[in-house]
């Protein structure tokens, strides 16, 4: 087993902070990119010390090669082998894991070196807690996704990889998601409502602070699913939009961890709640204790100043 | 199509009271139906068609049958599973239940927000090619079609069986079992079996648990007060961070 860590990378999403991640971790820094040519240049603009690519079919999914991957992991030994949480990566890390003899963990937030073993802290319940873990011997981790801050090294060289093994048959087809045109997607304010909203009359409410910010309006699942009242395309979470906009303003939301899912990436999130117990409150940057009725025109008031 | 459904394979969340200072009371640390199980049967019954047959899997003192009463037509119960931190260990234990059962087409679990990795860890045990993610399946000749999302992008993955395949679900179940499907599921047969008769190992545990903390997140403003006075200093803050 080396001191290395490699990082399995079949998305281009948070590849920067996972390798600070891995920069942590210790020893040389390798990302296994396994994908089009776009993926490995955004890993190496991650700044590893190396790239090692695998170049996939246009029809052909990553996981077509996670075991014939998970030999050249194995052969190269690495005490660490993380991944992004995406599907497709942590597929690739859980087939590396066997033959590397790794324990695997998920969510996980850091990985250090010390007397011989690795801690590892790692969120859990929903990110209610971060739980610390001592591992002995090699370890396979899924990465809590993190912000992606601006590496502080040179971009890495990109070297083909060509690994013993053959991929298994497996076929993709991509397509635009039904719905994914609509507007809240590229928005940078989005204001979104829950089921604090009493009726659909009352969206009305909304016309005016929608325009003052220039946002576009959003939802949680009941109020599109259950309700009705907005289009399903517009609800924002795990089964719904994953967005990144600037602002988000969650109105009448409380904030289930399903929800928040959706906004992980957004910049600022900003709540308005009548209940201070909200668990929205918890994990916004904003939060205004108060009805949303009597908040709302008074942010209008405000924003006019 | 024969398909094993595993289910209840992780201590319930829900039953976690955390303390102010960051300490966890499992009040409840049995195993429970996980927030995506209902899905995964679901899953279950589609990819395994009409005439399929749909084998529960699941670990420790859960209640088998639970996904008796969702269409499972029996069920194998592993009764001193260890609830381990290593979830590639969870994984060895449901490979090993899963090969207890003849003839399996394909594997279908919960692709769990808190333990995103066990799924893809039955596949790489078993040796069989892994869709995670998934939304919906479907039988394809003779493999399975599986949709999942990716950012924009709704991908439809054809695999060849065996396979195994994590689903997630979309939403709360939609509809509970009646008292009807409750009674015809104690009917059906639950097989126990234990780690010694599936011949798995029990090492010892490479991950040793260390105490949980609150985490040190920036913290929440709140603003309380008058509608008037509290929008203007929602405004003021957010004009500040330059996203107005
Ligand atoms: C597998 C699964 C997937 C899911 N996926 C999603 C998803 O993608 N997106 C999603 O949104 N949900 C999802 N959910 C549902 C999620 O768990 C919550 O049930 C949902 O987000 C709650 O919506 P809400 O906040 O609008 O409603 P509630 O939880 O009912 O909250 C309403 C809030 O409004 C506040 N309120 C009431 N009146 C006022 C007032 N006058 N002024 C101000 N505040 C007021 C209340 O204090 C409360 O906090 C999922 C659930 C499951 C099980």
């Amino acid at each position: 087993m080396s001191d290395d860590t490699w990082l399995l990378a079949a998305a281009g999403t948070h590849l920067k902070g996972a390798v600070a991640a891995a920069r942590a971790a210790g020893g040389r820094v390798t990302v296994l990119a396994v994908g089009p040519r776009e993926l490995a240049d955004a890993a190496a603009a991650a700044a590893p010390d190396e790239v090692r690519w695998l170049e996939t079919a246009d029809d052909q999914p990553a996981e077509a090669w996670a075991a014939a991957l998970a030999a050249e992991v194995a052969a190269a030994a690495p005490h660490v082998v993380l991944a992004p949480s995406d599907p497709a990566s942590r597929t690739l890390l859980a087939a590396a894991a066997v033959p590397l003899g790794a324990a695997l963990l998920t969510r996980v937030l850091t990985v250090r070196s010390q007397d011989d073993a690795l801690v590892v802290d790692r969120s859990s319940l929903g990110g209610a807690v971060v739980e610390t873990l001592t591992v002995q011997g090699p370890l396979a981790a899924v990465l809590e996704d993190a912000d992606d801050a601006p590496p502080a090294a040179a971009p890495a060289t990109v070297a083909p990889l060509a690994p013993a093994g053959a991929p298994v048959p497996m076929q993709v087809k991509r397509e635009p998601l039904p719905g994914a045109a609509a507007g809240i997607r590229d928005a940078a304010r989005v204001v979104s409502v829950g089921r604090g909203l009493r009726s659909k009359d009352d969206l009305a409410l909304l016309d005016g602070l929608l325009a003052a910010l220039g946002a576009e309006l959003a939802c949680s699942m009941p109020v599109a699913d259950d309700l009705g009242w907005v289009p399903k395309e517009r609800y924002v979470g795990r089964s719904g939009q994953h967005i990144a906009p600037r602002l988000y303003l969650a109105l009448g939301i409380s904030g289930m961890p399903q929800h928040l899912e959706g906004v992980r990436d957004a910049k600022v999130v900003a709540a308005v709640n009548n209940d201070p117990a909200a668990p929205i409150f918890r994990t916004a940057d904003y939060g205004v204790v108060g009805d949303l009725y009597e908040v709302v025109p008074a942010l209008v008031a405000a924003l006019a100043e | 199509m024969r398909a094993v459904v595993v289910y209840a394979w992780a201590r319930s969340a829900a039953g976690a009271i955390v303390h102010a200072d960051g300490g966890v009371e499992w009040r409840h640390a049995r195993p429970v139906a996980g927030e995506d199980d209902p899905a995964a049967v679901a899953a279950a019954l589609a990819v395994a068609g009409p005439d399929g047959d749909v084998v529960g899997l699941t670990l420790g003192d859960a209640d088998a049958s639970w996904a008796l009463a969702r269409g499972a037509a029996r069920a194998v119960r592993v009764t001193d599973a260890p609830a381990s931190d290593d979830e590639g260990v969870t994984a060895a234990v449901i490979a090993a239940g899963v090969r207890s059962v003849a003839d399996v087409d394909v594997v279908v679990v919960g692709d769990s927000e808190e333990h995103p990795g066990v799924a893809a860890a039955v596949g790489a045990r078993l040796g069989w090619p892994v869709v995670a993610g998934v939304v919906s399946a479907a039988p394809s000749g003779a493999g399975i079609e599986a949709v999942r999302r990716a950012g924009d992008v709704q991908e439809t993955v054809v695999v060849t069986c065996p396979a195994v395949l994590g689903v997630a679900a979309e939403g709360a179940e939609s509809r509970t079992p009646g008292m009807k499907e409750q009674l015809a599921a104690r009917k059906r047969p639950v097989v126990t079996t234990t780690l010694a008769e599936l011949g798995v190992d029990t090492l010892p545990a490479a991950v040793v648990a260390g105490g949980t903390r609150l985490p040190e997140q920036a913290r929440t403003r709140v603003f309380e007060g008058e509608p008037e006075q509290t929008a203007r200093q929602l405004v003021a803050a957010l004009r500040a961070e330059g996203v107005l």
